[in-house]
């Protein structure tokens, strides 16, 4: 799950990283209706908080120089759509008054499999682009979960990249604090771009941060789940986790959606269609051990995905039983199967022969296979269908 | 021979006395594993289908001396029991639960490798060495004994693989599911040298998908050490972009990292059979069964 900026930022404030003064403002709200606005040193950073890069360019970040551009801008961005969202919040800060620039991040790396602090002394642009540009400039550091992080490892970071000595306790203090945010919220990315050095004694302060959380994990960070469900997401999506089920948006459109109990069989169907040159549009993840009600559930939301002509079941049952499928495919078909719809089922595995028998004798709307290729063949053979 | 387990392997079941603890209890039973005590926390001195339970690892460690653990637990309780199985001394802990905390994972990896203690899993299956032993959930009845070594990060593609070769008659010697996980216990290269030791493999498949650089590590290890042919598929190519299938694991990052075709070129440098589908790793096989005898 990944958090928006003003979400970032007050984690930061939680850890006492430092950032400039700032004021969250939601949709339905105005200027006015932050307490002390009057006390906010001008000018003032506006920032649409959408889910996405490249807000700056698509005109939502803003500067106000006084009172009246704040309400304007406030005024003009809260409920618009950018790049695709809704804006339903905007974040006021303060102006910096910044000397230099930097990188900071700590993540969850993959390839060592512990978590890695990333630095640059050139901060400000986007890190993808800074490590295709002056990827010498970039440090990555792995943080040895039983050991943490110690002093020398910011006078590393800061002799390596050539900076002054002078900043070594307060970076200490930030690095520290952002590992503790890190492990404390079950966080897969932190990351703060710029971390400026401000001002004639040259503070250390957050510019903006990126904060993403495991979704596995949030059972445990209470606070997340909740804010999860009230965030901007595809209806089908949320649909299908309320039956315990995972929908993933795959192409924009397509007429086909299929349906596993497995991602990586998922993933192999979609392989196989795609080599086909036809678009899937969603797969939905059943997991172990779908009962029928729980399938036909699964296959109607699949069927209401718009554009959607066929939906593909592939299903090699283990703890998933064939009867079990049958019995919620069949019920699918008859109660939500639309004009021009059809349903193509392979099943293998636990109760084969049962769950065959049952769905034997339905019209053309359902065809059966015997494994996943000539699944795929099926829909080829009908191409001209979708 | 076979590898990570065999006939001999004495089996603990943490979580023995929940529902899936006492389903598969009973399925590893019946298919000839030699689960020797179970463990839950307050449930000791019962009994699961004749195996006595205890409170502790540490108590069931003492009575049996296993070989193996392998967690019934759900996935908030993965820390605290497979902590537990390292600490205890038990040299392969194998946990099932998907959707396990990355850090949870990380912390026990990291933990694992400091004892010397193989952890697999987890969103795994488990491993199975068909007609000897078995550790997880999987379907055993489409497994048989034979001589190809699997790995795989994904279950249903394993299944689809073996259910094909099984009917051709090719069976395996060991299958491990290394999980769909972000933070594996263990990966690609850490089950290959034991593929390649075994005797009794004669060839290696190995199951990927896009995400990490387990894949790429391989070739690597292949190029090197591996002399025995070796099959692979990555699946995924066509999976929506930034954003995570089931398998947590299964994403390809913003700078390309984790990507199809990297793997694949790297593997196929490596001399490794490339396969399109898991169907097509079946008909690759075909052509090797008669020169290797599978």
């Amino acid at each position: 799950m990944k958090l928006l900026e003003y979400q970032a930022i007050s984690l930061f404030n939680q850890y006492q990283i430092p950032t400039m003064k700032s004021a969250v403002l939601s949709h339905g709200e105005c200027f006015d209706d932050i307490a002390g606005a009057e006390d906010f040193r001008f000018p003032l950073v506006v920032k649409a908080q959408i889910a996405s890069g490249g807000r700056g360019k698509a005109g939502g970040i803003r500067f106000a120089q006084t009172m009246k551009d704040a309400r304007k801008h406030c005024r003009d961005l809260l409920g618009r759509e950018l790049l695709g969202y809704t804006v339903y919040q905007v974040l006021l800060t303060e102006k910096a008054d910044v000397r230099s620039e930097w990188y900071l991040s700590i993540i969850l790396d993959r390839v060592d499999k512990c978590p890695m602090i990333i630095f640059s002394p050139e901060g400000g642009m986007d890190i993808e682009e800074l490590a295709r540009t002056q990827p010498q400039k970039i440090l990555r550091l792995p943080i040895d979960p039983f050991i943490g992080v110690q002093p020398y490892t910011v006078s590393y970071l800061l002799a390596k990249s050539g900076l002054s000595p002078f900043y070594q306790d307060e970076l200490y203090k930030v690095i520290c604090r952002l590992y503790q945010l890190f492990l404390q919220q079950d966080a897969l990315l932190t990351e703060i771009n710029p971390l400026a050095v401000c001002g004639d004694d040259e503070r250390i302060i957050a510019l903006d941060g990126k904060v993403e959380i495991d979704d596995s994990a949030l059972y445990r960070q209470k606070v997340w789940l909740q804010a999860r469900e009230v965030m901007p997401e595809e209806d089908f999506v949320k649909e299908a986790r309320a039956f315990n089920f995972l929908y993933i948006p795959v192409e924009k459109t397509g007429p086909v959606a299929v349906i596993s109990n497995g991602s990586g069989m998922l993933m192999s169907c979609i392989d196989l269609i795609a080599k086909e040159g036809i678009q899937v549009s969603a797969a939905l993840d059943l997991g172990g051990g779908a009962t029928a009600d729980r399938i036909s559930q699964g296959l109607r939301i699949m069927l209401s995905t718009p554009g959607v002509k066929v939906v593909l079941i592939n299903i090699f049952g283990g703890i998933t039983r064939c009867d079990e499928v049958a019995q919620g495919v069949r019920d699918a078909v008859e109660n939500y199967l639309g004009k021009g719809q059809f349903v193509i089922v392979r099943m293998e595995g636990t109760n084969k022969e049962k769950g065959v028998a049952m769905l034997e004798g339905m019209d053309n709307s359902l065809l059966m296979a015997e494994d996943i290729r000539q699944s795929v063949d099926l829909l080829v053979e009908r191409r001209d269908l979708l | 021979m076979s590898v990570l387990i065999n006939q001999e392997t004495k089996v603990i079941v943490q979580g023995i006395t929940g529902r899936e603890g006492q389903f598969h209890t009973e399925q590893m039973l019946a298919y000839g594993t030699k689960v020797v005590a179970g463990v839950t926390p307050g449930k000791g001195g019962q009994e699961v289908h004749g195996v006595p339970v205890f409170h502790t690892v540490r108590e069931a460690m003492e009575h049996t001396r296993a070989d193996a653990s392998v967690l019934f637990v759900p996935a908030r309780f993965v820390k605290n029991s497979a902590t537990e199985a390292i600490e205890a001394g038990v040299p392969l802990v194998v946990t099932i639960a998907e959707h396990v905390p990355v850090q949870d994972m990380m912390y026990c990896r990291r933990l694992a490798r400091d004892r010397g203690v193989q952890l697999v899993g987890p969103n795994s299956f488990g491993i199975i060495s068909p007609g000897k032993c078995k550790i997880g959930f999987m379907a055993h009845r489409i497994f048989s004994p034979g001589h190809v070594g699997i790995m795989s990060r994904s279950a249903t593609n394993c299944y689809e693989t073996v259910f094909m070769l099984t009917q051709k008659g090719i069976g395996q010697s060991t299958c491990v599911g290394v999980g769909g996980d972000m933070i594996p216990g263990s990966t690609f290269i850490d089950i290959l040298p034991e593929l390649n030791a075994d005797e009794n493999t004669k060839v290696i498949v190995l199951i990927g998908e896009i995400g990490g650089n387990e894949e790429e590590l391989a070739a690597e290890y292949i190029k090197r050490h591996v002399k025995k042919p070796v099959v692979a598929v990555i699946t995924g190519k066509n999976a929506p972009k930034g954003r995570s299938m089931g398998h947590a694991g299964a994403i390809v990052s913003a700078d390309g990292t984790g990507s199809a075709q990297k793997k694949e070129s790297a593997l196929r440098e490596a001399g490794v059979h490339i396969a399109e589908s898991t169907r097509h790793i079946a008909e690759i096989l075909l052509n090797l069964r008669e020169e290797y005898e599978l």
